[in-house]
């Protein structure tokens, strides 16, 4: 069973930061919007962990905490607070206060799932599981020896951390399984951006590192515009996934 | 330290592109200053108050808010369901931005508290710079948007 994080902030495009950082994991998250909901939410739900904002309305993040240190059911939840400010008065009153870690906004998902894989292991959400709001691994499927990836039709960043995210384990499995080839199927997609342009080389990157040949597919409009960017450039493109089949 | 000794220029542009940088993978450039009274927009504010008194406002044209929104959500701009969610994004923006400024002011020994961030949106109006101690006035471009970043400070609540 994954972990449970209660997140408690005002701020609802923090809330789903937060939630977009743990999309990939096998991670339940509970949302908050001030401490007197964040108390009410630890104390019913029994939260594994609590990423907690300070300045809220109502009740801030340090009265919540130090009502939670009242508790003998909650104080022991670990908690890592997230804070605008980096001063030192600020960062000190935060470390007297007990917490596991702090957080100074601005922050990328990354730096934020670095901070609780410091506290407690996260477990990467099942590949072959289906997963909620496009998880990464329904664009992969084997087809013989070979490993299909297909680009959905709209590229949104949401996609792409899951694409990317489960690209490495993929790949983990596929060399560990004797799988060397792989197809990128970007039929479905009808114009360049730069996303998709990153989430390419991602690929290519990390495939060729991992000993993994990888063929591209593209329609004719899409292979003409890939052409026409520098980092794409230089990539073969096949205009059937039959075509480079038989590349292979 | 005197107030009027407060690098306030290098901070607020330092705190600025870092939290574009670093939220929005947008890289900002500075530019003239411009006419932004006439244009509809949205304000992110945020307070100061202790030891010093001060206000930080971010202004963003509509078109930007959008566009800074659908980044920090990861969204297309066409998923973006009401005005909520830009104002939710544009006060974080401010409060990140203040959050920054307010921690340099603390540690020169100016210390103050932050205020939670406001909204304020429309057009025909202009925020005026009088009374305070040191301001700051930063207009920045990304692609085809502007910004203006403003920051007002004087002694004393």
């Amino acid at each position: 069973m994954g972990l449970k994080i209660l997140t408690v902030d005002d701020s609802k495009t923090i809330r789903m930061i937060v939630k977009k950082a743990f999309r990939p994991y096998d991670v339940q998250i509970v949302e908050g919007e001030n401490g007197v909901e964040g108390l009410a939410l630890a104390a019913k739900e029994k939260p594994d962990l609590i990423i907690l904002d300070i300045t809220m309305p109502v009740m801030n993040g340090a009265e919540m905490l130090a009502k939670m240190k009242e508790e003998p059911d909650l104080k022991n939840i670990p908690v890592i607070m997230l804070t605008a400010e980096a001063g030192k008065d600020n960062v000190m009153r935060i470390v007297q206060l007990g917490v596991k870690d702090y957080m100074v906004k601005p922050f990328k998902g990354e730096q934020l799932i670095e901070r609780v894989t410091n506290i407690m292991p996260l477990t990467e959400k099942k590949a072959d599981a289906p997963a909620e709001e496009g998880g990464g691994s329904k664009y992969f499927s084997l087809d013989g020896d070979i490993q299909m990836l297909a680009v959905p039709a709209k590229i949104l960043r949401p996609t792409i951390v899951e694409v990317e995210t489960q690209l490495k384990p993929k790949l983990k499995e596929m060399t560990s399984g004797g799988i060397k080839k792989m197809i990128l199927d970007l039929t479905k997609i009808k114009e360049t951006n730069v996303s998709l342009i990153k989430l390419i080389i991602t690929i290519l990157d990390n495939s060729q590192m991992a000993g993994v040949k990888v063929l591209t597919v593209a329609g004719a409009t899409l292979g003409k515009e890939l052409k026409d960017f520098q980092e794409t450039g230089n990539i073969p493109i096949h205009f059937s996934v039959d075509d480079a089949k038989a590349a292979f | 330290m005197e107030l009027a000794a407060f690098d306030l220029p290098t901070f607020l542009r330092g705190a600025t592109q870092e939290v574009f940088d670093t939220m929005l993978s947008m890289e900002l450039s500075e530019q003239a200053s411009q006419d932004l009274c006439d244009t509809n927009r949205i304000v992110g504010s945020v307070s100061l108050a202790g030891k010093i008194s001060g206000t930080i406002n971010i202004h963003v044209t509509d078109p930007f808010a959008h566009q800074i929104t659908a980044n920090m959500l990861g969204m297309e701009l066409d998923e973006i369901d009401s005005d909520e969610e830009v104002h939710d994004v544009i006060g974080e923006l401010s409060n990140m931005i203040g959050g920054d400024l307010k921690s340099r002011l603390c540690d020169a020994g100016f210390t103050c508290e932050l205020s939670i961030p406001s909204i304020t949106s429309g057009k025909d109006f202009c925020i005026e710079s009088r009374g305070w101690a040191v301001n700051e006035r930063v207009y920045f471009q990304y692609q085809e948007h502007i910004a203006l970043i403003e920051a007002f400070i004087k002694n004393g609540g």
